[in-house]
């Protein structure tokens, strides 16, 4: 590992952006993924909940990053975290008089089918803004915000967080939300109106009238009518676009978890992290094991080389686990104790890129072009 | 008046660290006054000591003339025209 205060991308390279909740970190290496050189911390001191790419003219990161003291706001750097930019004014912000006031951004989401310069975000309290502006100035999705059911939409330990969003790669004006602890949400209208899709998810703690949990989303590299769920209890699939889920948890051992991450090409493959449900949240046994599924949750197989084989009782959040789009594909996870793991295979062997980072909250990577 | 501006607040100020409001002897105004005449002029000041709903964030602290002005009104407490106002980060944490 090799620290750099100014990184300088070339095509084919892999950047890793590192979220923590005392600043971003950024990781560059070549597409054989072997030697990753850091840039950070940037932010420090501020929470980085949600990272993002945005291509098209010109390469720009963008943080979605919460001072305690100063409030959240998305910023954003043209030239790999060598400078950034934040906004003068707050550029998420609730109507005003309406009582609602921005807590953090948990996640920043681009779409190509949405076009170069859009970006999504997914706010706590639970709402969904847009930028049309490659994420300097966003705007409310009111039909979201203001949807019959948000009076029964219920915080989490986590609070009122949009997580999850996921857009039709060919459709863009199909498009799915998640909220903890609220529900899932499509719209096939461009965000015009939104109705919940839970049919066949169970509640916790399967009592009449609690509310569903979800943890994250992702759609299916082939197939946009399939996508996967780590829900707090359980672990799903659909295959009709949210109308229904069936359960994919047999196989595993535990059947709650936060993130869940999809191949970037490949149709059926998944791969998540199993933690002991409910209120311990560590791997199973103190063994640290990513499964995954290449069968769309049919099977599973454990995957731990690299890993620690004993007293490991991290835990990996939901915006900490994500795949680059190389072949064979990438993937990468962040702990809440400060340790960064990847993989270039896929998930067959693992390596630690940090090990003593601030705890991980988001996680993300993009290949340059 | 004189409104005195955190070191972390000071990029938003173009480096100044206290800024003055000019008042008449008799003159009051409010301590959220007071902010929003520091962003008319300096905008960046706003949405970092106030949140959308114009409400002092909840680990921002206003000290006027030695006094926390949660205790006498918040943002709503009165400066004279002698008045000091600090705006000042909590002294809060250790969750993280």
């Amino acid at each position: 590992m090799n620290s750099a205060a100014k990184l300088s991308p070339r095509a084919g390279d892999v950047l890793v952006m590192v979220g923590t909740v005392k600043g971003a970190f950024l990781f560059l290496a070549d597409r054989n993924r072997r030697e990753f050189k850091m840039s950070g911390p940037h932010f420090l001191g501020q929470s980085v909940p949600s990272v993002a790419f945005v291509g098209g003219v010109a390469a720009r990161i963008l943080v979605g990053n919460k001072s305690e003291h100063w409030g959240a706001m998305v910023s954003w750097s043209d030239d790999f975290g060598a400078n950034w930019n934040e906004p003068t004014e707050g550029n998420i912000k609730f109507p005003r008089g309406g009582g609602d006031a921005l807590n953090s951004i948990w996640t920043l989401e681009t779409e190509t089918a949405l076009g170069p310069d859009t970006v999504l975000a997914g706010v706590d309290p639970a709402a969904l803004f847009r930028s049309d502006d490659r994420g300097e100035t966003f705007r409310l999705n009111e039909p979201l915000f203001n949807h019959p059911d948000r009076p029964r939409w219920n915080p989490g330990f986590g609070g009122l967080c949009l997580h999850s969003i996921v857009v039709h790669p060919q459709n863009p004006k199909r498009m799915y939300i998640g909220i903890s602890s609220a529900g899932l949400y499509r719209t096939d209208d461009g965000g015009e109106t939104w109705t919940t899709c839970v049919n066949g998810l169970r509640v916790h703690p399967d009592v009449p009238g609690a509310t569903l949990c979800p943890h994250k989303l992702r759609i299916d590299a082939e197939n946009p009518s399939r996508m996967y769920l780590q829900s707090h209890p359980g672990t799903y699939r659909t295959d009709n676009e949210g109308r229904s889920w069936i359960s994919i948890e047999g196989g595993l051992p535990s059947e709650f978890g936060f993130p869940m991450v999809a191949h970037p090409h490949r149709g059926g493959t998944i791969w998540t992290f199993p933690l002991t449900a409910d209120a311990y949240r560590v791997p199973p046994n103190g063994q640290p094991k990513v499964w995954r599924s290449r069968d769309g949750g049919a099977s599973w197989e454990a995957l731990s080389r690299g890993l620690p084989e004993r007293d490991g009782y991290f835990t990996v959040l939901r915006e900490a686990f994500c795949a680059d789009t190389l072949d064979p594909a990438g993937l990468y996870f962040g702990t809440r104790g400060g340790q960064v793991y990847a993989s270039n295979d896929e998930g067959d062997s693992w390596r630690m890129l940090a090990e003593f980072l601030p705890p991980v909250l988001c996680v993300k990577t993009v290949a340059m072009e | 008046m004189r409104v005195h501006i955190p070191s972390a607040l000071r990029k938003w100020t173009a480096g100044r660290e206290v800024i003055d409001i000019p008042m008449a002897l008799d003159m009051r105004m409010s301590a959220g006054e007071a902010i929003e005449t520091v962003a008319g002029e300096y905008p960046g000041i706003r949405d970092r000591v106030l949140d959308e709903q114009g409400e002092l964030r909840r680990h921002v602290n206003i000290f006027i003339d030695g006094e926390n002005a949660r205790f006498i009104g918040c943002l709503a407490a009165q400066v004279k025209a002698d008045s000091e106002m600090w705006i000042h980060p909590a002294l809060s944490g250790g969750a993280n």
